[in-house]
C-alpha cells in the first residue's frame, strides 16, 4: 500500500517525466526515473520484512469489573516475536466510544527490535454501565521513508463489565457522615411488640397473660396489675422489578428512564442491606433476564449489580411472565416495587397484579413519566410543542386510568421524573419500614 | 533521537542549499535572475489594468454621452479621466504619452499597439516572476519542513525548485541536460545534470529520513510531555477545589489553555460539566469528585507501582540513536546505488541496444535517442517491483483483519448464554400461550365477572 507521501513522490516523478518528454530534456527524465524507481525499489524488501504476524499484542487491565465513573488502567505490551527489525510501527488500542481517556494516550509509534517488547499504558474512565470490550488493536507498519505501509487489526478483545454508578450511594454515605451519628440514626424502625429484648412499655394485665410478664414493682406503685412489654425489630422484604423494555430506553443518553430505574434499584438494595432488610431484584422485559432473590449473602450486592449492568432497553414488557417467575421463587410476603413506564397494554399489568395480590404480596408502582425524561418543551418549535403537549396529555390520562384501576386493590402508582426518582424510592423504603409492610 | 534528527536536519539544509544553488548557477547564463523581476511584473500588471480601466471608463462615458449629449464626447472629460485614473492613481504612462494628456486622439491612435506591447511584456515578465515565485515558495516550504517535519513540505520544496527548471525548459533556455547520454557509467555519473539530479534525490532521501527519525522518537517524547502536563493540570485543579472548599480566594490559574485544559480532555470535560453543564449542584459535585478521584487513583498507582510512570510515558519504547544512524546511512547508500544503477540501465540507449539486440535499421533510428525510449523499460521494471511485493505478501499469507480468537471457555460461555436466552424465550412463550388458553376457557364460562376485569372496564369507561 502506498501512503500519501508516496503519492507525492509519484506525482513529482510523473511531472518530471512528462516535462522531460515534452521539452526533450534528459535531466528531467532522469530525475523522474529516480523518483519513480526510488519509490518502488524497496517495495519487495519491505514486503519480505514487514510480516506483521511477528507482532504480538497483549492487553492487561487492573480489574474486569468496575463501577460506572471508575478509572481503569490499561497496559498494552507489543512484542516482536520475529527475527526482523520493524523500522516504524504504530499501535492503536481502541476503547469503547462512551469511555473517556483520562490520562496517557492509547497509541504508540516507535521502532521495535527483534525479540524485544515495549509497554505503554493509559487510564480510562468508564462512563456508562454495560458489557464492554477493549480492542481491537490496529497495528500499522511503515517503511523508513513512510512511503508504504501494511496494516493489521488484532481482534484481541478484553471484556469489561461496568456496574451501574455508585455515586448515589457515595452521596448518601457522605450525607450520613456529615450527620456524624450514622446512616441509621433517626430512621424509623419496624417493630413488633411481644418477644424481644428492647423495652416497649406497660399495659394492663388481661387474663391469660403469663405471670412472668407482670411487673410487680410497677403494679405495686399503680395499685393495678401491669404487664411489661418488650419489642424486637423486624425487617422487611422487598423486590425491585426493573422493566427493561425498549420504551424505558427513551430520554437523554445517560439519563434514560432505565438508567434512573437502575440507580434506584442499586440505592434501594444498598439501603436494605445496610439495615438488614432483604431486597431482591428482577430484571425483565418480554422474558426475565435475571432475578436475584432477596438475601443477605456477602455477594448479594454484586449479584444485583451484575444483572443490572447487563440490562439493555429492548423488547416489550411482559409483566405476567415476570411476576409468575418471581412468585414461584419467593415464598415469603414481599413488597414488590415495580419500576416501569406503563407504556404497555394495561390488561397484562392488571393480570400480573392479580397474581401478585393473590399470592399475598404487596405492590407499588414507581413509574417514570416519559415526557419528563425527554427534551424540554422549551426546545421545540410551535408545532412540535403543541404535538408534544397533546401526546403528554393523552399519556397522562392513560396512566391515570391505570392508577385508578390499581388503587381499588391498594396498589399505588407514583409518577416520577428525573429529579424525584431517587428521593421517591428512598421515601418509599422509609414508609415501608415505618408501616412494617411485608415483614419477615 | 533529537541528536540524530538534528544531524539529518543539517544534512537536509546542505542538500537543499546545494540543489538551489546549482539550479541558480545553471540557469544564470540565461540572464533570468533579475532581482527587480517581481516589481516589474507587478508594475506590468498595473499597466494592463490601467489600460483596461481607461478603456472601460471611456466606453462608459461615450455611452452616456450618446444618451445625453447626442453622441458628442467632451474631450476635457476624457482627458480629466485619463489624468485622474492613470497618471495620478498609478503614476505611469503606458501609452507613449509622457506629459499630461491634452489630446485624446493621441491615446486612441496607438491603443492597440500599446495593448499588444503590454501583453507581450506581461508574458515575458510572468516567467521572470514565476522563477522567483517558485524559488520563494520552495524556500518557504523548505523552512516549514524543517520546523514542522511534514513530508508535504519536503515534497513541495522539491517540486517548487524543479519547477524552475521545467519552466526554463519550456522557455527553451539553457537548462541542465544530459544530451547526448554518455555511454560510460562513470562519465554518466559526473555530468552536471546527473550531479544536480543526485543532489535533488539526496535532498528527498535525507529529508524523508529526517522525518522518520523525528517521528520515531517524537511520540515517546510527546507522551512524556503530555503526561507531565496532564498531571500538573490535575494537581492544580485539585488544589483549586481544595482552596475553594476552605473558603480561600482563588486567583485564576497561571496555566494557559493550550498547555493545560486543552491538552487534557478529561479535565476539560470535567470543567465544562461544572461550568456549562446542567447548572445543577449535583452535576458540579460529580465533576469535582471525578477530578479528585482521578487524582487519588493516579497517586495510588504511582506509589504502588514503580513502573507505572514509565509505562504511561512508554519510556522504554524510545529507539536507540546508534541503530537509527547506522541504518540510515546503510539504507540510504543502498537505495542510492540501486536507483542510480537502475536509472542508468533504463535511460542509456547503449544498454537498450545491448539488451534487445536490435536490427541496424532500428538501432540507427532517431527514436532511440529520444527521451520516450525510457518508457520501453521503465513501465515493466516499475511494475515488476509492486508485483513481486504482492507475490511475497500472498506467499506469506498475512491476514489484514484477524478473526476473533476465543478460548474454549469463552466459546462455551457464549454458547451457553445464547442457549439460556433461547430457553427463556421458549418458556415465556409457552407460559403466555397457556395463560391465553386459560383465559379463553374462563371466558366461555360466564358464571361470574372477575373483579379485576371489572375494575379495568370501569377505569376505561370513565
Amino acid at each position: 500500500m502506498i501512503t500519501q507521501r508516496g503519492f507525492v513522490v509519484v506525482f513529482a516523478g510523473v511531472l518530471l517525466l512528462t516535462s522531460g518528454f515534452s521539452f526533450l530534456n534528459f535531466y528531467l527524465v532522469l530525475l523522474g526515473v529516480y523518483c519513480v524507481i526510488g519509490l518502488v525499489v524497496t517495495l519487495p524488501l519491505f514486503a519480505l520484512t514487514a510480516n506483521l504476524a511477528g507482532i504480538e499484542v497483549d492487553r492487561q487491565i487492573d480489574k474486569v469489573k468496575l463501577f460506572s465513573g471508575d478509572f481503569l488502567r490499561v497496559r498494552v505490551t507489543v512484542r516482536n516475536a520475529s527475527r526482523r527489525h520493524f523500522d516504524f510501527i504504530e499501535v492503536h488500542d481502541q476503547y469503547p466510544e462512551t469511555w473517556i481517556l483520562a490520562i496517557g494516550e492509547n497509541f504508540i509509534a516507535s521502532r521495535i527490535e527483534p525479540g524485544s517488547s515495549m509497554t505503554f499504558s493509559y487510564i480510562l474512565q468508564a462512563r456508562m454501565r454495560g458489557r464492554y470490550f477493549l480492542g481491537p488493536t490496529e497495528v500499522i507498519m511503515r517503511d523508513r521513508l513512510g512511503m508504504h505501509y501494511y496494516k493489521r487489526i488484532l481482534k484481541e478483545h478484553t471484556e469489561v463489565l461496568v456496574y451501574p454508578t455508585w455515586k448515589d450511594v457515595r452521596r448518601l454515605e457522605s450525607f450520613a457522615k456529615q450527620r456524624q451519628l450514622g446512616l441509621m440514626f433517626g430512621a424509623h424502625r419496624t417493630k413488633t411488640v411481644g418477644m424481644g429484648t428492647d423495652f416497649a412499655g406497660f399495659r394492663e394485665y388481661v387474663p391469660g397473660d403469663e405471670f412472668r410478664l407482670i411487673d410487680w414493682k410497677t403494679s405495686a406503685k399503680r395499685g393495678d396489675m401491669v404487664v411489661k412489654q418488650w419489642e424486637q425489630e423486624k425487617n422487611v422484604q422487598m423486590i425491585c422489578m426493573v422493566d427493561t423494555s425498549g420504551s424505558m430506553g427513551n430520554g437523554y443518553p445517560e439519563n434514560t428512564k432505565l438508567e434512573y430505574a437502575i440507580r434506584a434499584a442499586v440505592l434501594l438494595t444498598h439501603m436494605g442491606m445496610e439495615r438488614n432488610d432483604l431486597v431482591g431484584t428482577c430484571v425483565f422485559s418480554d422474558i426475565v433476564h435475571g432475578y436475584v432473590p432477596p438475601g443477605k449473602r456477602p455477594n448479594h450486592m454484586y449479584d444485583v449489580l451484575e444483572i443490572l449492568a447487563m440490562a439493555e432497553p429492548k423488547g416489550w414488557s411482559d409483566y405476567e411472565t415476570a411476576i409468575s417467575h418471581v412468585v414461584t421463587q419467593t415464598k415469603k410476603r414481599s413488597l414488590i416495587i415495580w419500576m416501569t413506564d406503563l407504556e404497555e397494554s394495561p390488561a397484562p399489568l392488571l393480570n400480573a397484579m392479580k397474581t401478585l395480590v393473590a399470592n399475598g404480596h404487596k405492590a407499588l408502582i414507581i413509574s417514570p413519566f416519559g415526557p419528563w425524561f425527554e427534551a424540554p418543551v422549551g426546545q421545540f418549535g410551535p408545532v412540535e410543542k403543541v404535538l408534544s403537549e397533546a401526546v403528554s396529555e393523552e399519556l397522562w390520562e392513560r396512566r391515570n386510568k391505570i392508577a385508578r384501576a390499581l388503587s381499588r386493590f391498594g396498589i399505588n402508582v407514583i409518577n416520577v421524573g428525573p429529579e424525584d426518582f431517587l428521593p421517591t424510592i428512598m421515601r418509599t423504603y422509609e414508609q415501608a419500614k415505618q408501616r412494617g409492610v411485608a415483614m419477615f | 533521537m533529537k541528536v540524530v534528527t538534528w544531524i539529518l536536519r543539517i544534512a537536509s539544509i546542505i542538500t537543499f542549499s546545494l540543489m538551489a544553488f546549482m539550479v541558480y548557477s545553471i540557469l544564470d547564463p540565461n540572464d533570468i535572475w533579475h532581482w527587480n523581476a517581481p516589481y516589474t511584473f507587478v508594475v506590468t500588471v498595473f499597466r494592463l489594468l490601467s489600460l483596461i480601466v481607461f478603456f472601460l471608463a471611456t466606453t462608459m462615458v461615450g455611452g452616456l454621452a450618446g444618451a445625453f449629449a447626442a453622441g458628442a464626447l467632451p474631450d476635457n472629460l476624457v482627458i480629466g479621466l485619463y489624468n485622474t485614473l492613470v497618471l495620478r492613481t498609478w503614476y505611469m504612462q503606458p501609452y507613449g504619452v509622457s506629459d499630461p494628456l491634452t489630446n485624446i486622439q493621441q491615446v486612441w491612435a496607438s491603443f492597440f499597439t500599446n495593448l499588444n506591447d503590454v501583453l507581450i511584456a506581461l508574458w515575458n515578465n510572468t516567467f521572470l516572476f514565476l522563477y522567483f515565485l517558485c524559488a520563494g515558495v520552495g524556500i518557504a516550504l523548505f523552512l516549514q519542513s524543517l520546523a514542522r517535519m511534514d513530508h508535504k513540505f519536503v515534497g513541495g520544496a522539491f517540486i517548487s525548485i524543479q519547477a524552475i527548471v521545467i519552466l526554463a525548459a519550456y522557455r527553451a533556455l539553457i537548462v541542465p541536460n544530459i544530451d547526448p547520454l554518455p555511454p560510460d557509467f562513470l562519465q554518466f555519473l559526473t555530468t552536471q545534470g546527473q550531479i544536480l539530479a543526485l543532489v535533488s534525490f539526496a535532498y528527498l532521501e535525507v529529508s524523508y529520513q529526517m522525518i522518520y527519525s523525528h517521528s520515531v522518537g517524537k511520540p515517546v517524547e510527546d507522551r512524556e510531555e503530555t503526561l507531565k502536563k496532564q498531571l500538573l493540570a490535575l494537581r492544580q485543579a485539585t488544589r483549586k477545589q481544595d482552596a475553594i472548599e476552605r473558603g480561600e480566594k482563588v486567583s485564576s490559574t497561571g496555566m494557559s489553555r493550550s498547555t493545560g485544559a486543552t491538552a487534557f480532555s478529561f479535565l476539560r470535560e470535567a470543567m465544562e460539566r461544572k461550568v456549562m453543564g446542567g447548572q445543577s449542584a449535583l452535576e458540579s459535585l460529580d465533576a469535582v469528585s471525578d477530578v479528585r478521584r482521578l487524582q487519588i487513583y493516579v497517586d495510588d498507582l504511582l506509589q504502588s507501582d514503580s513502573r507505572a510512570r514509565d509505562e504511561l510515558t512508554a519510556k522504554a519504547a524510545a529507539p536507540s540513536s546508534s541503530y537509527v544512524i547506522g541504518s540510515t546511512i546503510t539504507g540510504s547508500a543502498i537505495r542510492f546505488l540501486t536507483v542510480v544503477a537502475l536509472s542508468f540501465i533504463l535511460i542509456s540507449p547503449n544498454v537498450v541496444q545491448m539488451l534487445l539486440n536490435l536490427p541496424i535499421g532500428i538501432r540507427d533510428s532517431v527514436e532511440l535517442i529520444q527521451p520516450e525510449i525510457v518508457m520501453l523499460f521503465l513501465v515493466p521494471v516499475v511494475l515488476l517491483f509492486p508485483f513481486s511485493a504482492a507475490v511475497i505478501s500472498w506467499m506469506s499469507k498475512r491476514e489484514v483483519v484477524e478473526g476473533e480468537k476465543l478460548t474454549k471457555e469463552e466459546k462455551e460461555e457464549a454458547k451457553a448464554r445464547k442457549k439460556n436466552l433461547a430457553r427463556k424465550r421458549r418458556e415465556a412463550e409457552k407460559a403466555r400461550k397457556a395463560r391465553a388458553k386459560e383465559r379463553k376457557k374462563r371466558k366461555g364460562d360466564e358464571t361470574g365477572v372477575d373483579e379485576w376485569d371489572k375494575a379495568l372496564e370501569d377505569a376505561y369507561k370513565g
